[in-house]
């Protein structure tokens, strides 16, 4: 119980201001919730010394009236408090995260990052969101009562107090036992999930190939398998968690009606009196009663532990180090200089040097894997090289600010991503307070201006969900009208052309070849045409430089650039049907 | 094809059927805990009398004391045994349910199956159904003890005193007037909170998937501004929300459980007035406080109660969805070539994508599907694979129709490779095998030769026994398509259909994927859809779609000559092509 509120201390960076006044607050609270047991006094004290009147009717009520108001109000603010920390603390991890991703090396993002991330983001953080104001009310405003009272039986009887404390004590010996175990329990549970995960995965994924080629159900099998697991693994911690428990609930029956005994006794042997004694049986049904319900909500701090647990998983993401000045670079020549580059200590790029002229298109060429996206990756300063260099007209990118690097950059990915926003806006982007006839002006250059005026609402088609689908070719098109209006002086192609129909390619690679006029153009790519008017090749393979130069020199040797036009030529050359 | 729609409430019901004894059972050792329970109440009310009378037997109080004890363990036993039955009645439950749902999976249409992203149908396998946990097994038997125990304590109170049972009660309906007034706003602000919360989901998840494009197109500032305000906003709405409800909500946790506010006062008069004794009065003292923390506890159940609610709807939307359904024995087929008749198609409420497609496709003859993005090409040979089925007209094969064949004929007769072919967690040489299972070891390596992939698949780790990662992630996109090309060749079924088969999935080895396409394809009924026209410019009929219909149809000559569209596809198509 404690670990939860330590993490949750932790977790709260600007919100413990309010966690501390809440917690006093609430401590108040408790008191005015303590102060029923002064109106019980009263009117016990009243009807065993027989003089029960309508001024003990009064005084209790009067006592009663003022502990709802005080109860009331310290509520209000307490909950309120509470309340502000738990949504707040999250916003404020959010806002946390928003930050980091803009220091975050581009390169870490692929599909399996950006789930955990979009996960930790919505998911974990909405279940931190409700669950630790309800650990906060509930199991803290609980224990918080019941040491009140005890605090109150204290000074009342310190014996009696003792007792209670007691009972208090090893409640939370046996709640963080039982945590601990849980603990022990939850990884082979977790295991069992992640197992289930995979294997439903698998099976959704399968499911079509089972389909395809009528195979055995064996899959359903593995999926069964993995179902009884999490059911065995689930039912067998519960089981072990049973006992803690019973456990739990137990001890604070039993202090209670040692309480209860100890009130008798001491009656009965003189030490207390008659009223004490009497308030004492009616307090031990009442002192843990709040306590108990803060044990009952183990469940909701186990999500809050365990969520707050895989929220704190965003520290390990990696994070560039930023600076640098606004600069204009005087020329737009790259220049690598003995660039190493490994990801996940495997070595992708190897000693390599090598330069991109100016205003001229740069092929870049070589089997899938041979590290041709890296090298891109690297101008823009997705990620840092290991050792050597990367400038950008004579200045390392790293002396840029990321602003003023990405002023010069433009790039069309591979995978296009586009936002749930119109067509305008999301070409728009490229260029903030661009206007509608700039936006027409790169659509058109980019081949999308028909297809786009085709659409219901034209430019103001909105993309994604509950909007227009788009076709991949159509969406790949859309984001090169993104890149085209940004104007950089850059611009970088990592396969851009790959799903656009046949239709368009031959137009938009006319649009792209218009850009080398003013432009510095890098572009991976696999077409004879594109690379055979290349001012420059470059062949990576093996993260190596294999060979650099022109179409015409490179074709005359032997090597790898010749085995590649001679193998697009034959897939070029490939028909289907009778042979 | 409207169902009637059931409450959340019975469709659970009906998933947990096969528990519900264990459920039962739950509920009855509930009902002993809180029998036990209410046991040390009366002992307390004895207690107390017999202190007031100035009974001074210590072995008497002791005897009671251990029959509180007693009680007391007897009711945290039957409780967590109660508590025992029910997880693990619940967790039953919740693995029929995912039984059922994967059960359900393999009676979906294919295609459905195909468009559904993966992880949210495991999401709603694995984590929601996993959600419905904590409510579903605390439910019952905390429901009972909630509900019941008042219900006990107040016979008593009645039994004791009716007009002290009465004023215990004064105060709830006083509190939950607080809760009528918050009540009145909530069902606005909740859809408000729905929206804002969605919209701040959809800010974030743009926000952390479009980040390489916000810095590429250097727009972090702007893109973080919208961030951050959709973060505030949701976390300032239920800050506020909570903040506007507050007083009466406070003041509805205060009052609630304060009974002593009525009880002692008037208790007072009536004592005064010599209508209720000492020790009466006491008993009702205790008695009175411990009646209303499990019925707000009961209420708090109920809002887990809805969110269990709208899981259930999501649970039943997808056991309730369409089904593919083929016989087991199949009709005889009689011969394999394809028919299609006026064939319409929508894919759930969306427009229509196919209108009336009529063709043909004789057994042993090569045909190319072309046409525009979006024409419908690629749902015609789906439906041919009997990913769905249609919605008007019907596909025959053979003679038949398509929904009177057993899947393992139609799987029998139909090789479909598409660009991405799923391979699973397992070895190479398993994979492959997965299109003959009574494939020897040599016939594997053998298709796996023909398709050529022996080469690599030597290469890697253990040969054929290395295990391809999951999705075949250790793989480049080319490998695994001719792994799948093996595949499929194993099969050896007479038609082969080719969704963008060799679309530039991995450029570099488009020339070996061609290889192995050429191979696979030999003496095969062929239904290609391909990018490149002069790839499919010898086939026997070209079939051009447009909007969901046969625009012309022909030979490469013919169409040229005939269609105007399919002049301006070749045309564009030579435009591009590599080379001169």
């Amino acid at each position: 119980m404690l670990s939860v509120f330590k993490k949750i201390w932790s977790f709260s960076i600007k919100e413990k201001n309010n966690l501390q006044k809440s917690i006093v607050v609430g401590f108040l609270n408790a008191i005015f919730n303590a102060f029923l047991v002064a109106a019980l006094y009263v009117v016990l004290k009243a009807i065993v010394e027989n003089s029960v009147s309508t001024t003990t009717a009064w005084t209790a009520f009067g006592i009663m009236v003022v502990s709802i108001v005080g109860k009331i109000i310290t509520q209000y603010f307490s909950q309120l408090q509470r309340t502000h920390a738990g949504y707040f603390m999250v916003a404020d991890k959010r806002i946390d995260i928003g930050e980091k991703l803009k220091s975050v090396p581009m390169g870490y993002f692929n599909q399996n990052s950006l789930g955990q991330i979009t996960a930790i983001e919505t998911t974990i953080l909405n279940d931190v969101e409700s669950a630790v104001p309800v650990v906060l009310v509930t199991t803290l405003g609980g224990f918080l009562n019941s040491l009140v009272f005890a605090l109150f039986i204290l000074i009342f009887d310190w014996r009696m107090g003792v007792i209670t404390l007691l009972g208090i004590a090893i409640f939370l010996l046996i709640t963080s036992a039982m945590e601990k175990k849980s603990r022990q329990g939850v990884p082979a549970r977790q295991e069992a999930q992640a197992t289930l995960v995979e294997t439903v995965l698998e099976m959704i994924q399968g499911m079509s190939v089972v389909k395809a080629f009528d195979l055995d159900n064996n899959l359903d099998k593995k999926v069964d398998r993995a179902i009884e697991e999490s059911f065995n693994k689930n039912e067998k911690l519960e089981k072990e968690m049973t006992p803690y428990v019973a456990m739990q609930q137990l001890v604070l029956y039993v202090f209670g009606v040692a309480l209860m005994f100890c009130a008798i006794t001491s009656y009965i042997n003189g030490t207390m009196e008659l009223t004490n004694s009497l308030i004492m049986v009616v307090c031990s049904f009442m002192v843990y009663e709040q306590l108990k319900v803060a044990g009952s909500c183990v469940a909701n701090m186990r999500i809050a532990e365990h969520s707050i647990d895989k929220a704190n998983k965003i520290d390990d993401v990696p994070i560039m180090d930023e600076g640098g000045n606004d600069i204009v670079p005087p020329t737009t020549e790259i220049k690598f200089e003995h660039v190493d580059f490994a990801y996940e200590k495997k070595k992708i790029l190897d000693n390599v040097s090598f330069t991109i002229p100016e205003k001229k298109m740069t092929a870049i060429v070589g089997p899938s894997g041979s590290g041709k996206t890296t090298l891109c990756s690297l101008i823009s300063r997705f990620w840092d090289v290991d050792a050597g260099s990367v400038s950008i007209g004579g200045v390392n990118v790293k002396d840029y600010t990321l602003n003023s690097l990405m002023k010069n950059v433009s790039m069309v990915f591979q995978n296009v991503y586009l936002f749930a926003d119109t067509i305008e806006n999301n070409i728009k982007f490229g260029k903030a307070g661009a206007t509608h006839e700039e936006v027409v002006e790169a659509a058109k250059r980019a081949c999308c201006h028909e297809f786009i005026m085709a659409l219901p609402d034209g430019y103001d088609t909105r993309i994604g969900e509950g909007g227009a689908s788009l076709s991949g070719g159509e969406k790949q098109r859309i984001s090169i009208a993104r890149a085209l209006i940004k104007d950089a002086a850059i611009v970088i192609f990592d396969e851009a052309t790959a799903n656009v129909d046949p239709e368009n390619e031959d137009r938009l690679q006319k649009a792209i070849e218009e850009l080398t006029k003013d432009k510095t153009v890098i572009m991976i790519a696999h077409r004879l045409k594109t690379v055979r008017n290349a001012e420059k090749i470059l062949v990576l393979n093996n993260g190596k430089i294999a060979q650099e130069g022109k179409h015409d020199e490179l074709i005359r040797k032997a090597g790898i650039y010749a085995d590649f036009v001679n193998g697009r030529k034959e897939a070029i050359g490939w028909k289907l049907g009778r042979q | 094809m409207k169902e009637k729609q059931q409450s959340p409430i019975a469709v659970l019901l009906g998933l947990a059927s096969d528990s519900k004894n264990k459920f039962i059972e739950s509920v009855i050792f509930a009902i002993i805990g809180v029998v036990a329970g209410v046991v040390p109440y009366f002992v307390g009310a004895k207690i107390i009398v017999a202190l007031m009378s100035g009974n001074t037997d210590i072995g008497y109080y002791s005897k009671l004391c251990v029959i509180a004890l007693a009680a007391y363990v007897l009711k945290v036993v039957f409780a967590n045994v109660s508590t025992t039955i029910s997880h693990s009645a619940t967790y039953k439950t919740l693995k029929s349910i995912r039984l059922k749902m994967i059960s359900k999976l393999s009676k979906m249409p294919m295609g459905t199956l195909l468009e559904t992203p993966s992880g949210q149908m495991k999401d709603t396998i694995v984590d929601r159904v996993e959600g419905l946990e904590t409510t579903l097994a605390h439910l019952v038997p905390e429901m009972t003890a909630n509900i019941l125990i008042p219900v006990c304590l107040l016979v008593y109170l009645f039994v004791l005193d009716w007009r002290m049972a009465l004023l215990t009660l004064v105060v709830f309906p006083f509190g939950m007037c607080f809760v009528a007034i918050m009540g009145k706003t909530y069902p606005a602000k909740y859809q408000e909170s729905v929206r804002i919360n969605k919209h701040m989901n959809d800010t974030v998840v743009e926000y952390v998937n479009g980040i390489e494009v916000i810095k590429a197109f250097n727009q972090s500032s702007s893109s973080y501004k919208k961030y951050e305000d959709a973060v505030v906003d949701n976390a300032s709405f239920y800050y506020n929300w909570m903040k506007s409800c507050q007083w009466p909500m406070s003041a509805y946790t205060a009052i609630c459980p304060s009974t002593l506010l009525t009880v002692l006062p008037i208790g007072c008069i009536f004592y005064m007035n010599g209508t209720l004794t000492s020790e009466t009065f006491v008993t009702i003292m205790i008695i009175s406080m411990s009646i209303i923390g499990p019925i707000l506890a009961a209420s708090n159940f109920v809002d887990s109660i809805a969110a269990m609610g709208t899981v259930v709807g999501i649970i039943a939307d997808i056991l309730d969805g369409p089904e593919l359904i083929r016989p087991k024995v199949s009709a005889q087929m009689n011969g394999t070539d394809i028919s299609l008749k006026n064939v319409t198609f929508r894919y759930n409420e969306e427009k229509e994508v196919l209108k009336g497609v009529d063709l043909e496709i004789p057994a042993g003859t090569v045909t190319a599907l072309v046409g525009p993005s979006g024409s419908g090409k690629s749902t015609i040979s789906k439906l041919i694979a009997g990913f769905w089925d249609v919605d008007g007209g019907e596909i025959t094969i053979g003679g038949r129709n398509i929904k009177e064949l057993s899947q393992s004929d139609i799987a029998n007769a139909i090789a479909y490779v598409a660009q991405d072919n799923y391979l699973f967690d397992d070895t190479v040489r398993n994979n492959i095998r997965m299109g003959r299972s009574t494939a020897t070891d040599q016939e594997v390596e053998a298709v796996a030769k023909a398709a050529g992939c022996d080469e690599f698949i030597r290469k890697l780790e253990n040969g054929y026994d290395t295990v391809v990662g999951t999705a075949g992630g250790h793989l480049s996109g080319g490998e695994r398509q001719r792994i799948a090309i093996a595949r499929a060749m194993l099969r050896n079924a007479p038609i082969v259909i080719l969704d963008e088969a060799t679309a530039y999935t991995d450029p570099e080895n488009e020339a070996l994927i061609q290889e192995a396409v050429s191979k696979l394809v030999q003496g095969k009924t062929l239904i290609v859809i391909a990018h490149r026209l002069s790839t499919i410019i010898d086939s026997d009929q070209i079939v051009v779609v447009k909007d969901g219909k046969i625009h012309s149809q022909g030979t490469h000559a013919e169409l040229l000559e005939k269609s105007e569209l399919y002049r301006q596809m070749w045309q564009a198509h030579i435009g591009a092509k590599d080379g001169e």
